[in-house]
């Protein structure tokens, strides 16, 4: 219970600094963060320049706004709100063919040829996992991670996709779909295969 | 039941694989990070510093053409003000400033034409300097 006060406390504090421009808080929030910022980039299709391009950029876009951060959102989410809007700019800007509908992505991701057992030969379940989750339409996929993963709500995950609720339930319901199929595969191949 | 059982277990075991995977970053992206927003927050200052001493500059132009406007159109009513000021100052007893009116007589302006080249001299240097201000940085850059 105490430490709970003391954590409390302390992530006040460091809370006060960040929005006060502390770099070293600062620092310290994009060694908490980068992870979740390269993640949310590299599934948006991005490549690993391109992710730090948008890293950067999520990150001075962070900096310049955090004093303006109401408290009200959770850090992790106001962040992925803003690396979610700085992925889709850069792709609005620099790829024309690419397209928001996730119906229009589900066909790319149902076009890859890789069978299940090429893909998951001797790996281990989260990266069979992982792999899946890969294979899944953008939008989709971002839905899931950040529902199972980032432990998000679904209004968190409107409000950092800009869409409505219910879309974002659509996404999960068929990307979870998609998964079990496409996992239902992948561990039928690897047990078929011996592993 | 033993459906939504499954339903559980695959969730579970989606959340935790997921929860686990790490995401390459590359090593120094912090450091590079903050040598960014140092540059750019530099930037910023200096930004603000130029607009400063332009506004400044700018105001310092725009008075002292005014006031060579103001003495060359209303000649008269510039003596009278300043007239008016050393008045002011004398009744107060300001023995300092006696001569200010005085010095600045327009009508021994008028009579001195060299002094009415200097003064364009200085409005052409102004305008020159006002231009510059305004778009010398976008003609040199392009």
């Amino acid at each position: 219970m105490v430490e709970k006060i003391w954590q409390k406390r302390q992530k006040k504090k460091w809370l006060r600094l960040l929005r006060s421009g502390d770099h070293e808080a600062f620092g310290e929030f994009i060694d908490k963060y980068k992870e979740t910022v390269f993640l949310c980039s590299r599934r948006l299709g991005l490549s690993a320049d391109e992710a730090e391009d948008v890293a950067s950029e999520t990150f001075l876009a962070a900096y310049k706004a955090i004093g303006r951060y109401s408290g009200q959102a959770e850090l992790s989410t106001w962040l992925w709100s803003i690396a979610y809007r700085q992925g889709i700019n850069y792709l609005r800007k620099n790829r024309k063919e690419w397209q928001l509908e996730a119906e229009q992505d589900e066909q790319v991701g149902d076009s890859k040829e890789q069978g299940p057992a090429e893909a998951v030969q001797s790996r281990e379940t989260e990266q069979i996992v992982w792999d899946a989750v890969e294979r899944l339409p953008r939008l989709w996929a971002m839905a899931v991670i950040l529902y199972y993963r980032e432990e998000k709500s679904i209004i968190d995950i409107a409000k950092i996709m800009q869409i409505k609720e219910n879309t974002v339930k659509t996404y999960l319901f068929r990307g979870r779909d998609k998964l079990k199929q496409i996992l239902a595969a992948a561990f039928k191949e690897d047990i078929g295969s011996g592993r | 039941m033993a459906g939504k059982l499954n339903e559980d277990k695959f969730d579970e075991m989606l959340g935790k694989s997921l929860r686990r995977h790490s995401e390459p970053v590359p090593v120094d992206f912090t450091e590079r990070m903050l040598k960014q927003i140092e540059e750019a927050e530099q930037r910023r200052i200096l930004r603000r510093v130029v607009l400063q001493e332009r506004l400044s500059l700018a105001g310092c132009i725009v008075f002292g053409v005014l006031a060579a406007v103001g003495i060359l159109v209303f000649p008269g009513r510039i003596a009278g003000i300043l007239r008016g000021i050393r008045a002011g100052f004398a009744e107060r007893g300001g023995a300092l400033v006696d001569g200010i009116g005085e010095s600045i007589s327009v009508e021994a302006i008028r009579s001195e034409w060299q002094l009415y080249i200097i003064l364009a001299l200085v409005l052409v240097l102004a305008f020159v300097c006002v231009l510059d201000m305004l778009v010398g940085e976008k003609l040199r850059t392009a």
